[in-house]
């Protein structure tokens, strides 16, 4: 099992944000986790990434990438795994690029503090965004110049030159147009089969999820209420909470 | 429809913000509540600039926008202000649709004073409207971040109903929104439809909405109309190409109801980078050579059905793109097609 | 436009884990929740109770001072140049008044200079820059390019004139010289805000709902342009009490016999190496002052600071 949390608790103070009792992604896999705001699936994204500290917030529990476990690791170890076996790529691609640097420069330095040379660097971000269908031109872009689908599918092939084996994704699309969003979400299927990536999908659209994701866990004020094959929940779910997201769902009536 | 006497009509309205043309002679009618006219479109296709043309936020570089056949674009004064009374907005941005240092019931409150209601008589049609929305009467007290995001955009609507407007623009009010907060909007609009008769103008980039609130739809691409039609025959029967990938990019709950996905290559353009003949035809699937020279009139492709595009009769019949165009593999090309200057979502 | 982000939910009761801590941070923009917020920061606790101690200090000078009439025109020659005693706690200056008491009633000074000349530059700046700011254009370049040529000005220079011209200087003319250099940066800082508020929808609605302009500028637009204001006055406080001091150590303020700090180091200078309490105490209470004011305003600003509120 690529990822497996059990028993993860996020805390501030007493509140405690997020509760996961137990939830796997395999490789080769899509979870999704769906809930709305305030539900803790970002907390938990935060949490796995080890990011949670910073944000003033106590993590007990297990998180294991590949059996080792991930809560209590030094700063050091973990900064290696971050970024290079596990990444994320979050809401607003726009925030996550630093303004002042060309976008290729962005890549290969992330690329080179994981221990490639320069060329390498190179030569990996360019592969990478021909994976993601962009010209390697747009290397030489600064972020303002792209539009927020370009700026998602960097962040992608971001993940994919430092070949991570998990992807966090927290809301990628919401604030994508529905046709790049279409494009990002057939990107990140791509992900899953060619490349057997491990992907946790956040979401509060039900409909992306049961799109996307193989397997689903509903989330709701920091807990899991939920959770099953995508088809079996969106087909007969079991909890009311479910039940009134799946029916808050504007259909198309056609 | 009755198109004699409608609420609204505009026509041929060009809006410029600076440099960009972000409406492009775009002709809509509304007819008198209740009534739904939906504004369907991406980035950069002009649905918020347009909305705010014509309620006089921003101005107008040409055409006409005619309420109960006056002449919009022209008022100043009193009537103005009697438009403004007639006329109302709600934002997409949640957060800032409330003054943050007003109490909610002052805000609404305001709004009733300074169009004459007697000081007296303000508490209880506050109490009123809040009820009409949704919104416990207690909540007057409150401030805007301490309401939830659904709540906060029910004052805002409360707000807007206090002057009592015939035509609401609903500007993606749902879009930052969780699906049970917006379940509970598009309720409320349902039911403010029917108890004021009311005719709105809703815009939206979610088809699935369109469907649900309003007989008419318009789709806009790059400030202008590519096709405009009932609802229901509009989602059924498509005539642009455009609409085939908006609908085919809907994510849909049904795997029943799953379409194949028509990819469109290269982002939305930027309205800088417009191309000559029909602004789609660098993306289109089923473009050809006329496309790239003249731009497509709006024509009538069935009864009450307008489409812009030099192949709309075929699409309607049933023209869709191919097995080699229905998903591209090859990146996009450098040629402008990228999508100029950008950010996540243009207007 | 900045992309959406999913507001809270429409859960009863329970407002989310986001929306407490906000209005947690909100709520202190109430001064009554001042006491709260200084309890768990020791910056802004510290500059409070400091500020605290300088205003009472000022109001009930005429009780604490043993010698009143010090501050005032009282000489007592035969007591010049004591040092510190039970009797003179600070000693005694070069016509042998009490400096304990003249620093206590020093609090009144220059506190008072520094209140009128934020009171003014703000009256001047804030109006300004809102203008500036909501109505853009040409007003706004007009308003800019006069607010630049008084930035050109130091106080010192603006200061030294008017000493030329109304002999011999007064705290007036010193707060006013102040004033008139100080105003410019609060029609920066203002202009800023209220580009930014006016972009926001509620103005927009405003307008959308038939405001009138007046009421949308002074009800919406100025009042949520003012919260950097706040955090830049007290740390000013600071800044403007060091200038008057100065310019009254150089003559251009206040002068004998008004227990001004600055005009205080001036008068014990040339005691400096054995007399040293002539001007140490009322340096010492510049400090002290200006200080409390930085530490006030450093802690309202951590406090007011939009980042905290962004934990997701």
């Amino acid at each position: 099992m690529k990822l497996q949390l059990r028993d993860l608790q996020v805390r501030f103070g007493e509140e405690l944000a997020a509760s996961v009792a137990a939830l796997d992604v395999d490789a080769g896999e899509i979870v999704g986790l769906a809930g709305e705001s305030g539900s803790g699936k970002s907390m938990t994204i935060q949490a796995v990434l080890g990011l949670a500290g910073t944000a003033g917030a106590t993590v007990s529990g297990s998180i294991r990438l590949d059996g080792v476990e991930l809560i209590g690791m030094s700063p050091a170890r973990l900064r290696a795994i971050r970024g290079r076996r596990v990444a994320a790529i979050f809401q607003s691609p726009g925030l996550a690029f630093n303004p002042v640097f060309r976008v290729g420069t962005i890549m290969t330095r992330a690329l080179r503090l994981h221990g490639l040379s320069a060329a390498e660097a190179r030569e990996r971000a360019d592969a990478a965004l021909r994976s993601v269908l962009l010209p390697p031109e747009l290397l030489r872009r600064y972020p303002s110049q792209l539009s927020g689908g370009q700026l998602q599918r960097v962040a992608i092939a971001l993940a994919l030159a430092l070949r991570a084996e998990v992807l966090l994704a927290d809301e990628p699309t919401s604030a994508l147009d529905v046709t790049v969003q279409a494009e990002v979400l057939g990107l990140l299927r791509e992900l899953r089969d060619t490349r057997g990536m491990a992907i946790l999908f956040v979401s509060h659209d039900l409909a992306v999820i049961a799109e996307l994701c193989d397997r689903v866990a509903v989330m709701r004020a920091g807990e899991i209420i939920e959770q099953g094959a995508t088809s079996d929940v969106i087909a007969s779910p079991r909890h009311d909470y479910t039940r009134e997201l799946l029916a808050a769902v504007p259909r198309l009536d056609a | 429809m009755d198109d004699d006497n409608p609420l609204l009509a505009v026509r041929d309205l060009r809006v410029t913000l600076g440099p960009v043309t972000a409406v492009d002679g775009v002709s809509l009618t509304v007819a008198a509540g209740p009534f739904g006219l939906a504004i369907v479109g991406e980035s950069g296709s002009g649905k918020t600039t347009l909305g705010r043309a014509i309620l006089r936020l921003v101005p107008a570089a040409g055409g006409t926008v005619l309420f109960d056949g006056q002449d919009v674009l022209a008022m100043r004064g009193r009537r103005l202000r009697e438009y403004r009374r007639a006329a109302q907005i709600v934002f997409q941005d949640v957060d800032n649709s409330l003054d943050p240092r007003m109490r909610v019931g002052a805000a609404i409150g305001e709004v009733l004073t300074v169009h004459g209601l007697a000081r007296a008589a303000v508490g209880d049609r506050v109490a009123g409207l809040l009820s009409e929305t949704a919104l416990d009467p207690a909540l007057a007290g409150r401030y805007p971040h301490q309401l939830s995001g659904g709540q906060r955009q029910r004052a805002a609507i409360a707000r807007a109903l206090a002057v009592s407007p015939r035509l609401l623009v609903l500007d993606e009010p749902t879009s930052a929104l969780d699906v049970t907060a917006q379940a509970r909007i598009l309720e409320l609009v349902r039911r403010l439809r029917a108890e004021r008769e009311l005719a709105y103008l809703f815009i939206t980039h979610n088809l699935a909405i369109a469907g649900e609130l309003c007989e008419q739809t318009t789709v806009l691409y790059l400030g202008r109309v590519a096709e405009t039609g009932p609802t229901s025959s509009l989602l059924a029967t498509p005539a642009h190409p455009y609409t085939l990938a908006l609908l085919s990019s809907v994510p849909e709950l049904d795997p029943a109801r799953r379409r194949t996905r028509i990819a469109l290559p290269g982002g939305p353009l930027s309205a800088t980078t417009r191309p000559p003949g029909c602004p789609f035809h660098p993306r289109c699937p089923l473009a050809i050579d006329t496309c790239r020279v003249s731009v497509p009139e709006l024509r009538l492709v069935a009864p009450h059905r307008q489409v812009a595009c030099h192949r709309g009769h075929e699409v309607h019949a049933g023209l869709r793109p191919g097995a080699d165009s229905a998903a591209k593999t090859q990146p996009a090309s450098d040629d402008g097609s990228l999508g100029g200057p950008g950010h996540v979502r243009r207007r | 436009m900045s992309p959406p982000v999913p507001a809270p939910p429409d859960v009863p009761g329970r407002p989310p884990l986001t929306a407490r801590r906000g209005a947690l941070r909100l709520t202190a923009l109430r001064l009554t929740a001042l006491g709260p917020a200084a309890r768990r920061d020791p910056v802004i606790a510290a500059g409070a109770v400091i500020v605290g101690l300088i205003v009472a200090v000022a109001v009930l000078a005429p009780l604490l001072a043993p010698f009143p009439g010090d501050a005032g025109s009282a000489v007592h020659p035969a007591d010049a140049l004591q040092a510190p005693s039970l009797h003179h706690l600070f000693g005694t200056d070069q016509v042998g008044r009490d400096v304990f008491s003249r620093v206590l009633y020093g609090a009144r000074v220059s506190p008072l200079v520094a209140l009128f000349v934020l009171l003014i530059a703000g009256l001047i700046g804030v109006p300004l820059g809102v203008a500036a700011g909501y109505f853009g254009g040409v007003t706004d370049e007009v308003i800019m390019r006069v607010t630049d040529v008084f930035l050109a000005f130091p106080s010192l220079l603006l200061a030294l004139a008017f000493a030329a011209v109304v002999q011999p200087a007064t705290l007036t003319s010193l707060t006013i010289a102040i004033a008139v250099t100080w105003w410019p940066w609060y029609a920066r800082l203002i202009r800023g805000q209220a580009a930014s508020v006016a972009g926001r929808p509620y103005v927009e609605a405003c307008t959308a709902l038939g405001l009138p302009r007046w009421r949308i500028l002074l009800r919406h637009v100025l009042p949520n342009s003012l919260t950097p204001l706040i955090v830049q006055v007290s740390l000013d406080a600071g800044g403007v009490i060091l200038t008057s001091s100065a310019l009254s150590f150089l003559g251009l303020g206040a002068q004998d016999p008004v227990p001004d700090w600055g005009l205080m180091i001036a008068e014990g200078e040339n005691y400096f190496s054995t007399q040293w309490w002539v001007a140490t105490f009322p340096g010492l209470a510049i400090l002290l002052t200006a200080l409390a004011f930085t530490l006030l305003g450093d802690g309202l600003r951590d406090l007011l600071d939009p980042r905290r509120l962004l934990l997701r």
